[in-house]
């Protein structure tokens, strides 16, 4: 708060000075040159006092960088706690936690009646009440991993590649050559055949934060508040609700995990392919 | 608008009122005009940045092709309506749409033909069929917080004597329009709908609700594209869910993003985030 009371009345100290030089200067079409500039400054820097309402944190960066890519944060988004459960910020002085809840809901409105339609829309709605703290409930649609699957793949292509040539060098049968060959084929058609199209998952989550003066601290707090929003969503909807530990957090916060790098980049370069063919 | 925006507003305003008091000092002839265009051109300027600042702000950054890192290895670009990562050459934009559902309608309000239990019967179908016509990632968020029910009650108790000053006032005047009388008369019967469920144990809760939905490129234009093709079809798909769909642009959209890192604790911290867009 501090911060941006200095900013707001430093800049309209300067567009005040500014006002005011223009407004002194002596009469004369050469001085009213010079005005119309600094009166132009005095309004920049007025319009800019305003805006710090919102964009001290752009504002300050903006005048000290003289860049045209400014950089708020030179840290990490983030960090994994220690236990592995939550994911860990800092804001000032204070630590906070978020912790990912999984809820695992395998209903579809194609297999309910009306009424069981009506149950669920209204458990529904009173799972988003359930907390007084905030909470964020999310259903997302991924793009399902099948990267270590295409490693897999890709290995065992090297391999028979490998196997194949090798076989060749040595002047082995026509019948092994052949075998090999045939491998070969099969293992390149399936990994075709997985890249062809993206497999989408289906996924519900709550998330919540804590705050605390230590890691520990905003980690246990986190903990407490999940443990009470999870009773809450498994009485509610009679489902078992977990913690998501270790690198399965990454799902709901990278990018790249939302959509995983080898799998779609295999599929992007068989679109290539396909176009240049 | 809160306090502290008109606070901001008072203060910033003095400096326009300034320049058109000493407006004879700052120029005579042609110069006085290009003053005076300037100090209104000022005015509108801290109007807009008042009403609709994703606008003004995302035309500036837009114009001097400016940027911002959040964190290391995250990129807000240009037009500040997508966040950009790159991975190994593989890009990933990431853009937000808001979601919040129509004002609540109430059943004094509602048609007979759709009922509020229809909707309810309806909406796992409709979601259903709208995830089903989508085949990219997208994650749609619910941020809830509860209220505190005495301050919400006597926030709408508030609202609805005002109401009613302003009706007893009208009907005194006698010249009231019947427009105005009815819906003064629509205002107080939802205020007091509003303030009966609360007393009928109803919790009051504040939620924000957003739409985000990331795209792939292999270059950052590639990866934009797809996320403007993205967003486009999230916004046809869940048109049917009676849920205002609009693009987040401008610092909202750098909230929404320090939201998958770490989210607000206290129902104050939410409501200090949003105002516009959301």
């Amino acid at each position: 708060m501090e911060k941006k009371m200095f900013v707001l009345f430093g800049l309209l100290a300067l567009s005040a000075v500014f006002l005011a030089l223009a407004a002194s200067l002596p009469g004369g079409v050469l001085f009213s040159i010079i005005k119309i500039p600094l009166l132009l400054i005095a309004i920049v820097f007025d319009v800019l006092a305003f805006s710090s309402r919102y964009y001290t944190y752009l504002i300050l960066p903006l005048f000290e960088q003289h860049k045209r890519n400014v950089v708020l944060s030179t840290e990490q988004a983030y960090w994994l706690s220690s236990t592995a459960d939550a994911i860990m910020t800092k804001e000032g002085d204070d630590f906070v936690a978020t912790m990912y809840i999984n809820i695992p809901l395998y209903v579809s409105s194609t297999e309910m009646n009306d009424e069981e339609n009506l149950a669920f829309s209204k458990q529904v709605s009173s799972l988003v009440g359930i907390s007084k703290d905030p909470v964020r409930f999310t259903t997302e649609l991924y793009v399902m991993n099948k990267d270590s699957y295409i490693q897999r793949l890709r290995d065992m292509i090297n391999t028979v590649e490998n196997e194949e040539s090798a076989l060749e060098q040595k002047s082995a049968s026509q019948n092994e050559l052949e075998r090999a060959r045939g491998k070969l084929s099969m293992w390149r058609k399936m990994l075709d055949n997985v890249s062809k199209g993206t497999s989408l998952e289906l996924i519900s989550f709550a998330s919540l934060s804590a705050r605390g003066a230590k890691e520990f601290e905003a980690i246990n707090i986190a903990q407490l508040k999940a443990k009470e929003t999870m009773s809450g969503i498994g009485a509610l909807l009679g489902v078992s609700p977990s913690i998501v530990i270790g690198d399965e957090l990454l799902k709901f916060v990278e990018p790249e995990f939302l959509i995983p790098y080898s799998t779609i980049s295999e599929q992007i370069s068989k679109n290539i392919q396909e176009q240049v063919v | 608008m809160d306090e502290e925006s008109m606070a901001y507003l008072l203060l910033s305003m003095l400096i326009p009122i300034a320049a058109l008091v000493l407006l004879p000092e700052l120029g005579s002839g042609i110069f006085i005009f290009i003053a005076l265009a300037l100090i209104l051109m000022g005015i509108g300027a801290i109007l807009i940045m008042n009403w609709v600042d994703f606008v003004l702000f995302s035309i500036v950054t837009n114009l001097f092709n400016i940027t911002f890192q959040p964190a290391i290895g995250y990129k807000i670009v240009r037009t500040q309506d997508a966040i950009m990562k790159d991975v190994n050459g593989l890009f990933y934009a990431t853009g937000f749409i808001s979601a919040n559902l129509f004002a609540y309608v109430f059943k004094q309000e509602s048609s007979e033909d759709e009922s509020d239990e229809t909707r309810f019967i309806n909406a796992p179908g409709i979601w259903e069929r709208a995830i089903m016509s989508l085949g990219f990632p997208f994650k749609f968020h619910v941020l809830s917080t509860g209220l505190d029910v005495q301050k919400v009650r006597d926030e709408l108790e508030g609202k609805r004597s005002y109401q009613e000053f302003q009706m007893s006032r009208a009907m005194q005047g006698g010249n009231a329009s019947e427009v105005t009388v009815t819906e003064l008369q629509r205002t107080i019967s939802v205020l007091q709908a509003q303030i009966n469920r609360i007393s009928e144990g109803e919790k009051p809760i504040a939620t924000v609700m957003y739409v985000e939905t990331t795209a792939i490129g292999v270059s950052e234009k590639a990866a934009l594209d797809a996320l403007e093709a993205q967003i486009k079809s999230l916004q046809v798909s869940l048109g049917s869910m009676d849920v205002d769909l609009t693009r987040i642009v401008g610092r909202e959209l750098h909230t929404l993003f320090d939201f998958n890192f770490k989210l607000p604790t206290a129902s104050e911290e939410v409501a200090s985030y949003f105002n516009q867009q959301s």
